[in-house]
């Protein structure tokens, strides 16, 4: 019954976004194409992080690597921008494969220690090697489509979140999703019932890993200008603060904080550079009091109204 | 210039072992990595600055206060906000992450994007065997930080407090069971470690300014030394302070000054390769 009215109320709320924006000017389109980027950041980054316990500090690093990495090839060796995401997006799998299989064995902190690390690396990289990513300065690349609109980029954007959103909800429903939780919850336990705990951890890694490259070699391709911004510490303060605004652990929760956040900071952009200050104090107040996020504060009080209402 | 690299690197590297140490004070203690250690270091910066230079009250102690307010503001950050994820190391480390990038917007709203650098403690150069100059404010910033670190090591190898750091860091249980008052040591730790951070901080200060942002790489390379050292070790925190020290700023003269910060990492991910306790850490992590 619950399954069926939340695919009802999924279906609707598709509908909506794909009839939306054709009412909508340039701007909201943009803010729109935006938010479903971090849609896709932040309901990955929620897999490794709510469903598996591992919080990595690199998954803007691997938006970036996705980004660069079609960007190069398009720039430099003349490819279909479509193909470069394509193998963006496997060269980001393969990294995350390699830095989950260096550092899930050692457990939590190495990992987000060691992701952290990494993210400063590339940062520092591709800063230092000028010639090939253009620096701060910003690598420019060639668009997914010979004429630029932006309804189309909305669309291509809308039809990528709902594929990697079908996929995180098929895993976190599926065997696979209830090793994952038996993983963060006990590990031992988890590893006495059979389950691969290592395996688990490096195939959740790898997955997430390739959809931040994919969501971020696309998102390279409709800004036309690939910077340090995308594998940047500050990117990847915004995702971890909407997967927590929004409800870590629930398949809902990044979605609505993606969208409320980056709509939200397009309103704060009025009054001055404060968005990250404030975004910082919300997501501290909602991570100490109410650790389930929106989702979570919605739960706890909806029983409340009906059994009012009953009364 | 092969000279000047190693004092360089000396001199970083005392930093880079104090920082570390606060770090590895506070893992070994609640199993917390506190991601705003940077941002406490580069507050204690601003500290000395804002009372040395702007109100006029002498250095050392601007130091002190600067050192003291850091601390009562950690044991206020583990009381409002590490307390509750008692047990969930993973909530610990996205609240403190947090409140880093907070701390760094707040700075770059009060004291701007400006580097701001507290008055120099000595002036003036000593001359090294007629080969290279170097500066007193930096040879001072060593002897001071050595001298931070000998303190620290005697207090937790030679005293009361000590014993009962090491004994809750060894087997928490077993010193609830000796008498320990596990969530009080935790406050404390926690601000000490804060301090600590707040003396690196205000040791360096004087010879690099400085700016909001200026306290992610010192504290990743904290970070990188805890995990090199091997979790909770100090020896290990002053040994892969040193080497860190060391390699990074030979590798800035002699290979690429951009890449200062890489070879750090690089060394990180070989230690980890072949051993992942890290140079000094127990086997079972």
């Amino acid at each position: 019954m619950a399954g069926k009215k939340q695919a009802l109320f999924s279906a609707a709320i598709l509908a909506g976004m794909c009839v939306l924006p054709l009412e909508l000017g340039i701007y909201p389109q943009h803010v729109l194409i935006v938010s479903l980027f971090y849609a896709m950041m932040a309901s990955s980054w929620n897999l490794l992080a709510g469903f598996t316990g591992q919080v990595s500090f690199g998954h803007a690093a691997m938006a970036g690597i996705g980004a660069y990495t079609s960007g190069i090839l398009a720039v430099k060796a003349g490819l279909n921008p479509w193909v470069g995401v394509c193998i963006g997006t496997a060269f980001a799998a393969l990294l995350g494969f390699g830095l989950g299989a260096l550092c899930l064995k050692m457990g939590g902190i190495y990992l987000s220690l060691t992701t952290l690390a990494f993210s400063q690396i590339l940062h520092i990289i591709i800063v230092n090697e000028y010639n090939v990513t253009r620096g701060t300065m910003g690598l420019q690349v060639p668009g997914l489509m010979e004429e630029y609109s932006k309804i189309s980029y909305y669309y291509i954007m809308l039809a990528a979140a709902v594929l990697i959103l079908a996929i995180l909800y098929w895993m976190i429903h599926s065997n696979l999703g209830l090793n994952f939780r038996a993983v963060q919850n006990d590990e031992v336990a988890a590893k006495s019932v059979g389950v691969k705990v290592l395996r688990v951890r490096v195939l959740a890694f790898t997955v997430t890993s390739a959809m931040a490259g994919f969501a971020g070699g696309l998102y390279g391709h409709y800004l036309l200008l690939i910077t340090p911004e995308i594998p940047s510490l500050d990117l990847q303060f915004k995702v971890l603060a909407m997967t927590v605004i929004g409800g870590m652990g629930s398949f809902f929760g990044p979605i609505i904080g993606a969208f409320a956040l980056n709509i939200l900071e397009e309103y704060i952009r009025i009054y001055g550079e404060y968005h990250v200050l404030v975004f910082g104090m919300v997501a501290l107040v909602v991570a100490r009091f109410a650790p389930n996020g929106l989702i979570g504060l919605w739960r706890k009080f909806r029983p409340m109204k009906s059994r009012e209402a009953v009364k | 210039m092969f000279a000047i690299s190693i004092m360089n690197g000396l001199v970083m590297g005392v930093i880079y072992a104090l920082a570390a140490l606060g770090v590895s004070l506070v893992v070994g203690i609640m199993n917390v990595v506190n991601f705003a250690h940077g941002e406490l270091y580069i507050l204690a910066g601003y500290f000395s600055y804002l009372f040395a230079s702007a109100l006029g009250v002498n250095f050392m102690l601007a130091m002190v206060i600067a050192v003291g307010l850091v601390f009562v503001l950690g044991l206020l950050i583990e009381y409002l906000l590490i307390r509750p994820t008692y047990g969930n190391d993973m909530y610990s480390l996205i609240l403190t992450f947090i409140l880093s990038i907070v701390l760094q917007n707040a700075y770059l709203l009060i004291f701007g994007p400006y580097p701001n650098k507290p008055p120099l403690w000595v002036s003036g150069a000593t001359d090294f065997f007629d080969l290279f100059l170097y500066g007193n404010q930096r040879l001072a910033a060593l002897v001071a930080g050595a001298a931070v670190i000998t303190v620290i090591f005697v207090i937790i190898k030679k005293t009361w407090f000590g014993r009962i750091i090491r004994a809750t860091s060894q087997d928490r249980e077993m010193a609830e069971l000796n008498g320990v008052d596990t969530a009080r040591l935790n406050m404390l730790s926690f601000g000490l470690g804060c301090a600590l951070a707040a003396a690196a901080g205000v040791i360096l200060a004087p010879v690099f300014p400085v700016t909001p942002t200026a306290g992610v790489p010192v504290a990743l390379t904290a970070f990188v030394v805890v995990v090199l050292g091997g979790m909770g070790s100090m020896w290990g925190c002053v040994v892969g302070g040193l080497t860190l020290g060391l390699v990074e700023n030979l590798g800035a003269a002699f290979i690429s000054t951009g890449y200062k910060n890489v070879f750090g990492f690089i060394i990180l991910i070989l230690v980890l390769l072949v051993r992942p306790a890290g140079l000094f850490g127990r086997t079972k992590i």
